[in-house]
């Protein structure tokens, strides 16, 4: 492994003095084109883009919105995938002193109308002809903005007419022109900017209602990236590799903070299907990303092997056996026995290391997951694949991580310590609160809820968890998630949830039991995993309706249920489950755009479902709806079986 | 960046001459023994056109595409390409000459990639020979770039990076019709012949190559012949239909036009019925 280019005590002290687009002026005069700064995959091949590179066209990108009109203080939307053209664009409009809102591609006309209209957006950045058609379709509400820039030009030559679109080639032409006029406004403007100034708006997931819109200033996001690069295994030249929705805190937290600050690089994949590919091929230093690419990785690499030859299975059982042993052993803190140590050795070499090479994970420096509780076993998993990965806390509210389990002290269950200048309290009902420098300075017009989560400078979480003796946090789940059975016996559905969907089997969970005698569930099959496993059996299926309704892949559900019922206190035991006939989808409501179930909304769809696993009922049937991309809504009758675990 | 992308430079940098595409098939009649397969059938496409050739089972469209490919040797025809005659020609010369083609059973070699499958296609475009190709000179290196560009920029027209190296073999049936229309472009022909392209897809495979023909004609002014069933998709793309019964011209004309044609509906649906 490569040595690590730390940045020194004064530059770290120094970074929160510079506003976002500041700082890239400084790293291209520091590091100019001597160092990568953003590569891309095109044409099959990584284009690379220095740093000078990065500031003229930031440059560009921002004298185009001038010429077109921007003014300081208005926002801008952004519905990009992770490409370089989103960071060109973010930080361009802020060197102007405008805001951002990035929107995930996957939202539909309806959503985007309603989020552009909330910002009253000038601008809007659009990734391809798709987004532009979405756009078109709610234009009449969009009379705000004034012009919608498309980067793709693929499939547009019927649009060029339409004055309100402009491709993104002719904007960077339009700044080109702008700076030959007036060369002196860029570095005017930049120069403008304050760091405690807002610099772009991040949606909250609104798992409970509608999404907010947390404003992060340019200080929130330097302060970040100073505490993680005064932290964390990273350096001058790392690699990132962006491949969370840039709507999200992750890749904007590292993209436009810590990647910036650090000096490390912006790797962007070539498109969304060939990322297994193209992270193989960057192997990334670093990854923080949510507890489901854990999963899935884990469950597919489990498949894998299951399908492999005897030979390989048994190889692989012992070495995980081996790898295990050693990792309880470092967790409560006991000495690994030399024998083991050598033996671990070995299975590294002929186990480890080369399917983590396979996987693209050999070169991880610091591994990371969050957004979401995570199981044990999945950290257990990794780490006993030798992988160091550690569970960390953060919210877009407190302007992303904050609490990371330190090197040496990783325990399986806790989300660790703060970093740096931060402080971690318990507030009434053992919530989380957080005071530090990161912590964002309100929702986009709404004071009302701004005043109750920001108090004297503290953030007030949401989320209910407790310190354990070495100081470490342990988050139990939402605040007003946690729920109590009708004997009062309290439990976090996030809790048991994310134990059943270590299983490969199961790729989602919704608990019930409020106010209920016991728990029950809705399952959603893995549809890939399941689908393999029904196929070696030779059990006929045709859809994932039918596959969740077979006698026999209920059977495989209900043993892993058992399996995780042994893990947990009698009152969290599960009674009764349902395997959901439809997968939850964002595009009906059931999920946030970020992947988490709307619980509330979920209760309230499928509430007959619920009743009746409370009831006698063996079978109900049901007529469900499906709202496809287009708009069109399909129903589905089938009939549903009610399982006893 | 994406916001660069701009048209494949092999259709970009086309001159106007090189796109010419002008077919002409006089009195075509092909027999199988006993059996008329074609009789008397005329052809002709213009530049930039998109010919759509439909037709009942057994109406002859694969035979005629066949002949005019160089497949099949009519027993009678006047048949001549930018005006020269192509009577009788071989594939390879028809190849040269700028006609290309995919095939309804897609014939693509499975166990090689989708690169690999597509590098075959180049082969009427390289220059160089075995000598310095064996030391892999300078020139045949400049020239292999040169190649792989042109497979690239296709690769990401037709939306194929995620299986670029993967082989042919393990692709799904729609993909691998999308991997033999990138072969078939990569010959850089003027006519472009496609039999079936739409056979056996999925909904979203069709409109996705849908969108593809429909770039490539409009956009890049690709001259092609079409045969296809499915009747809404033809309707959709094609300004002009002919239609095959029997070895036979019905008509040809627009496509609203061909659609209420009285001897196109009893060809499809028989003679009762009226619609």
């Amino acid at each position: 492994m490569t040595k690590i280019e730390s940045l020194d005590e004064q530059t770290l002290s120094t970074l929160t003095q510079y506003t976002l687009p500041q700082m890239l002026a400084k790293q291209a005069q520091e590091l100019g084109s001597k160092r990568t700064a953003i590569r891309e995959k095109n044409f099959g091949i990584w284009q690379t883009y220095n740093w000078n590179d990065y500031l003229q066209y930031t440059k560009k990108v921002a004298l185009g919105l001038a010429s077109l009109g921007l003014k300081r203080g208005e926002n801008i939307g952004i519905i990009t995938n992770n490409r370089p053209e989103w960071l060109f664009t973010e930080l361009g409009a802020q060197a102007l002193g405008a805001v951002t809102l990035n929107l995930f591609t996957t939202a539909v006309a309806k959503e985007l109308a309603f989020d552009l209209t909330r910002v009253q957006a000038a601008f809007v950045i659009a990734e391809d002809q798709e987004q532009v058609d979405k756009l078109l379709e709610v234009k009449e509400e969009l009379s705000f903005v004034r012009k919608v820039i498309y980067i793709d030009p693929t499939g547009m030559r019927t649009y060029i007419d339409d004055p309100w679109l402009m491709s993104f080639q002719k904007l960077l032409e339009l700044g080109k022109d702008f700076d030959k006029k007036s060369p002196h406004y860029f570095a005017d403007e930049l120069s403008k900017g304050k760091p405690d100034e807002v610099a772009l708006m991040i949606m909250t997931s609104g798992t409970t209602g509608l999404p907010k819109l947390a404003m992060i200033t340019h200080e929130n996001f330097t302060e970040m990236a100073r505490k993680w690069l005064e932290t964390a295994p990273i350096g001058v030249g790392d690699n990132w590799i962006s491949i969370t929705p840039p709507a999200w805190i992750v890749d904007q937290m590292w993209g436009m903070g810590i990647t910036l600050s650090g000096g490390m690089i912006m790797n962007f994949p070539e498109t969304t299907e060939t990322v297994v590919e193209d992270f193989r091929d960057i192997g990334p230093t670093v990854i923080i990303t949510a507890s489901w690419f854990w999963e899935n990785l884990a469950s597919k690499i489990r498949v894998k092997i299951s399908d492999s030859s005897y030979i390989k299975r048994f190889l692989y059982k012992t070495c995980m056996k081996i790898g295990g042993a050693v990792v309880d052993r470092e967790s409560e803190k006991k000495e690994v026995p030399l024998y083991f140590k050598f033996l671990y050795w070995i299975a590294s070499r002929i186990m480890f290391r080369p399917l983590m090479d396979r996987t693209g994970c050999l070169q991880f420096r610091g591994a990371y997951t969050g957004g979401h509780p995570i199981s044990p076993d999945v950290i257990r998993f990794f780490r006993a694949n030798g992988i160091n990965l550690k569970q960390c806390y953060g919210l877009t509210e407190s302007g992303g991580i904050f609490q990371v389990q330190p090197d040496d002290e990783v325990k399986l269950e806790t989300v660790g310590v703060p970093l740096p200048r931060t402080e971690v309290k318990l507030g009434e009902d053992q919530e989380v609160l957080v005071l530090t420098k990161s912590n964002f300075v309100g929702y986009y017009q709404d004071a009302e809820e701004t005043a109750k989560s920001l108090r004297d400078g503290w953030l007030y979480t949401g989320d209910a968890g407790y310190i354990d003796d070495d100081g470490h946090l342990l988050i139990i789940g939402r605040k007003a998630e946690i729920m109590r059975t009708r004997e009062g016996e309290a439990f976090s559905p996030d809790f048991i949830e994310t134990r059943l969907k270590f299983s490969p089997y199961i790729k989602e969970a919704v608990i019930f039991g409020e106010g209920q005698p016991y728990i029950t569930a809705f399952i959603n099959l893995d549809f890939g995993n399941v689908g393999n496993w029904a196929e070696e059996r030779k059990i006929p299926y045709t859809t994932y309706t039918d596959l969740s309704q077979q006698p026999e892949v209920e059977e495989l559900i209900g043993g892993e249920i058992r399996q995780v019922n042994t893990q947990l206190p009698e009152p969290m035991q599960l009674v009764h489950f349902i395997l959901l006939y439809k997968l939850l989808d964002a595009d009906d409501e059931e999920l946030t755009r970020t992947g988490k179930v709307r619980r509330k909304f979920v209760f309230e769809q499928y509430k007959d479902l619920i009743d009746a696993m409370y009831s006698d009922k063996k079978e109900l049937e049901v007529k469900g709806q499906v709202k496809y991309r287009d708009g069109t809504v399909g129903t589905i009758e089938t009939t549903v079986r009610i399982v006893k675990v | 960046m994406k916001a660069f992308r701009a048209h494949p430079s092999i259709f970009a940098s086309r001159q106007p001459e090189e796109n010419r595409a002008e077919l002409e098939v006089k009195n075509l009649s092909l027999n199988f023994g006993g059996v008329v397969a074609l009789d008397n059938v005329d052809v002709s496409v213009h530049t930039g056109e998109l010919l759509a050739i439909i037709g009942p089972n057994g109406a002859g469209k694969t035979s005629l595409l066949n002949c005019i490919t160089g497949y099949y040797r009519p027993q009678k025809a006047t048949m001549s390409f930018n005006g020269q005659n192509i009577f009788h020609m071989s594939t390879h010369h028809l190849t040269v000459l700028g006609i290309g083609r995919t095939f309804q059973n897609i014939e693509l070699f499975p166990g090689i990639s989708v690169l690999s499958n597509m590098l075959l296609a180049r082969h009427i475009h390289t220059n160089y020979g075995v000598g310095l190709a064996s030391v892999f000179s300078p020139s045949v290196k400049k020239e292999e770039i040169g190649h792989r560009q042109v497979l690239e920029e296709l690769i990401d027209f037709l939306e194929m990076q995620a299986i670029r190296k993967q082989p042919v073999g393990s692709l799904p049936y729609g993909l691998r019709k999308r991997v033999e229309l990138g072969r078939a472009l990569a010959l850089e022909p003027k006519l472009l012949v496609l039999d079936e392209p739409f056979a056996g897809m999925t909904l979203e495979e069709k409109e996705d190559m849908v969108r593809f023909l429909i770039e490539l004609n409009e956009g890049w002014k690709q001259t092609m012949i079409l045969v296809e069933h499915d009747m809404s998709v033809v309707m959709s793309i094609s300004k002009r239909v002919m239609v095959l019964d029997f070895g036979k011209k019905i008509t040809e004309g627009p496509p609203e036009e061909v659609q209420n044609h009285p001897q196109v509906i009893k060809a499809y649906l028989g003679d009762a019925v009226k619609i």
